[in-house]
């Protein structure tokens, strides 16, 4: 009962660590195909376990121990990214990411969501400097190719023949593997066209395959050099943003970025792979911040790619387009997030809140409503205490039990009944039953204190005035009050003292005089 | 009291634990009232206190600590001035306590914060223990509260219903 309620809020299923796990295991792009397509299940709610996260991270840093990365620990990755990052860049141009590439890019975001358009991150090569060397260095990675193979997962299977070049084979998987979210058909066509990759490799600094060094190093250093290659930019763009980013992700992307991606393009790419991997939240790629080299890819971004990362110790955010991003603004989008995911949910519990926007009306019906029922609940124990005391209570309280669990009475709609009982046993004792209108619906419910004298009990209220005064003022006061409710209380059949409320205000209720007085009043 | 629940309904619900404790509770209440001076506005009065109070106790214990908002609750309702016992009170002291250290900044800076510092007081008013919550906790813990104010009404409902002639 309660689960349903914050079932989506979010609440992660347990799939994507078993997912990841398998996927990390076996090689058929399948299991990735239903890893991606869990993810972007899990996209939607934004928190994916840390499991997957760390067990992609893992996998990836046993199979990809660059010569550059594999002394860096966790502190050192943001020199070792730039590193990979130069190297990287050397062999293809620098800067230059084509606009294919993109969708690799966001193939890796696509790890939230399947819709990422192509052009979302614009990673592209902040620092092709960096990834020069570390394309040497990984192209001197005989066992590179091997870990590339393991990445088989990615699903492209046409990729894992070539052990030939570690860097279009790793590249390839790669590729593949971030463009399955996405497309995964799309992708590999490009994915399989190693030769160019190879080419790429061979060329450190050959610009020629830009266009395939591009599109490699986009799908092999997805993950990695997107991280490390946003790395760099983000360390001079935003620091404090960066620092967000946990090393251990830098740590993977050191390591898988050995493979030779020409542009920091990619490396944003794996960048905002792992950053999604790291933390949940929103991977949108900042380009007004990083991208200062002109990407063409950068008109094709304009939506923001959400990451269904798993939730780290902290949460990672990409600043979006156009947006600050600096530390303080990244945190409080992550923050009004989450309000707004809780006040969709609220939305649903408040009855009538749907045609209600933003966030002040919204909390302005969930106070009424909160108002409304807990009204609702003094009016009920009053009646209680006024019913109780005629019956035997023991005996039929197992019978009310049954009644209690069978009638299901979801909304509180049916609030008449209650009250024309009420005003059943209005004539035998004096009550203060506030009527609960139906008005809730629309949240502004007020309930009014209808009379609760009777006629017969007029003669005693003189004498019970005090008390019920006292009594009145205890309940709460009723700020609200349509003259919808007036109308309907009159419906209700309550002749006497419906404007109990405007009793509680003017205080001087004196019996059903006073009602069209008090009506007035109000 | 009768333990009795229909095959069919989840024993282990929050309904179903509501209206256990609430019932029982009800038949202490009914059991001590004097009959002679049952209808009196002050006896009546005085016994629809007794009620309130034992629903939002039933409702409170049947949600344990698990909310803060319950916790809140129990703790208010052990140190009521009326209360005859003295009720140690220390551990869910401690619990407010750290409960207001965490608090927040109740207006959230942004496009919208401003808009939230109004509303966001008046539902920590209402919501027990909404006080020391940031805006996020207490959207959480107004959810929470208003599936089990729904829950509360529908059972004094029914029970309001069977009574009544």
């Amino acid at each position: 009962m309660e689960n349903q309620f914050f079932l989506n809020a979010g609440i992660p299923a347990h799939a994507p660590p078993s997912q990841f796990g398998s996927f990390l295991s076996s090689s058929p792009m399948s299991d990735w195909q239903s890893l991606s397509s869990a993810m972007e299940i899990q996209s939607q709610d934004c928190f994916p376990t840390t499991d997957y996260g760390l067990q992609y991270e893992s996998a990836l840093s046993s199979m990809v121990s660059s010569p550059t990365a594999s002394n860096c620990n966790i502190s050192g990755d943001s020199l070792m990214i730039r590193e990979l990052i130069g190297k990287l860049g050397s062999i293809g141009n620098s800067g230059e990411i084509p606009r294919h590439s993109q969708p690799m890019l966001a193939a890796s975001s696509c790890y939230s969501t399947p819709l990422n358009s192509p052009p979302e991150l614009n990673l592209p090569l902040p620092k092709p400097m960096g990834l020069n060397s570390s394309v040497a260095d990984f192209s001197a990675d005989p066992g590179f190719a091997e870990r590339a193979a393991k990445f088989s997962c990615f699903g492209s299977r046409s990729l894992n023949g070539r052990t030939t070049q570690f860097v279009p084979k790793d590249n390839g998987e790669i590729a593949a593997y971030r463009s399955n979210p996405l497309t995964p058909n799309a992708k590999l066509p490009r994915v399989s066209s190693s030769p160019a990759i190879k080419a790429m490799a061979s060329q450190v600094g050959g610009t020629n395959k830009n266009t395939p060094l591009q599109d490699r190093s986009q799908l092999v250093n997805s993950q990695e050099e997107s991280t490390v290659s946003e790395q760099n930019p983000e360390t001079g763009l935003k620091g404090p943003s960066s620092r967000k980013r946990k090393a251990v992700p830098k740590a993977k992307t050191k390591e898988t970025s050995p493979s030779p991606s020409p542009s920091p393009n990619a490396s944003k790419v794996t960048e905002a792979k792992e950053t999604s991997n790291e933390k949940r939240c929103k991977l949108s790629e900042s380009n007004g911040n990083e991208n200062g080299s002109g990407k063409a890819e950068k008109d094709a971004k304009g939506s923001n790619t959400k990451a269904p990362e798993p939730p780290k110790d902290y949460i990672h955010v990409r600043a979006r387009r156009g947006q600050a991003t600096d530390s303080h603004s990244l945190a409080e989008r992550v923050r009004r997030e989450k309000i707004s995911e809780r006040m969709k949910l609220l939305q649903n519990l408040v009855p009538g809140c749907n045609k209600v926007t933003g966030k002040a009306l919204m909390l302005d019906e969930i106070i009424n409503y909160v108002q409304s029922l807990q009204r609702q609940v003094e009016f009920l124990s009053m009646k209680l205490a006024s019913v109780n005391t005629r019956l035997d209570f023991n005996v039929e309280s197992l019978m009310s039990k049954d009644q209690i669990f069978q009638s299901s009475n979801p909304s509180l709609q049916p609030i008449f009944p209650i009250n024309s009982s009420a005003s059943a046993f209005l004539g035998h004792q004096p009550q203060q039953n506030p009527p609960l209108h139906g008005n809730i619906a629309n949240g502004t419910m007020s309930p009014c204190s209808v009379d609760p004298l009777d006629t017969a009990i007029c003669p005693k209220l003189s004498t019970h005035l005090p008390q019920i005064n006292q009594f009145i003022e205890t309940l709460p006061q009723y700020p609200e009050f349509c003259e919808g409710d007036l109308e309907s209380l009159v419906q209700m059949g309550f002749g006497q003292n419906q404007s109990q409320e405007m009793a509680l205000h003017s205080q001087n209720f004196h019996g059903s005089n006073q009602v069209s007085d008090m009506k007035v009043e109000l | 009291m009768n333990k009795y629940n229909p095959p069919r309904m989840n024993p282990s619900s929050l309904r179903s634990r509501f209206a256990t404790r609430f019932l029982r509770s009800l038949s202490k209440i009914n059991a001590k009232k004097p009959t002679a001076s049952s209808s009196s506005p002050t006896e009546i009065f005085r016994r629809y206190r007794r009620i309130k109070v034992a629903a939002d106790k039933s409702m409170a214990y049947s949600v344990r600590s698990r909310r803060t908002w319950s916790r809140a609750m129990l703790w208010k309702l052990r140190t009521r001035p009326c209360c005859r016992r003295s009720v140690k009170t220390s551990t869910i002291v401690r619990k407010t306590r750290h409960e207001k250290q965490n608090k927040n900044t109740t207006t959230t800076t942004g496009e919208d914060g401003v808009v939230f510092g109004v509303e966001a007081d008046e539902l920590r008013e209402l919501v027990p223990g909404g006080e020391a919550m940031d805006l996020y906790n207490l959207l959480d813990e107004t959810a929470h509260y208003i599936k089990c104010l729904t829950t509360q009404v529908q059972v004094m409902k029914k029970i309001a219903d069977f009574y009544s002639p």
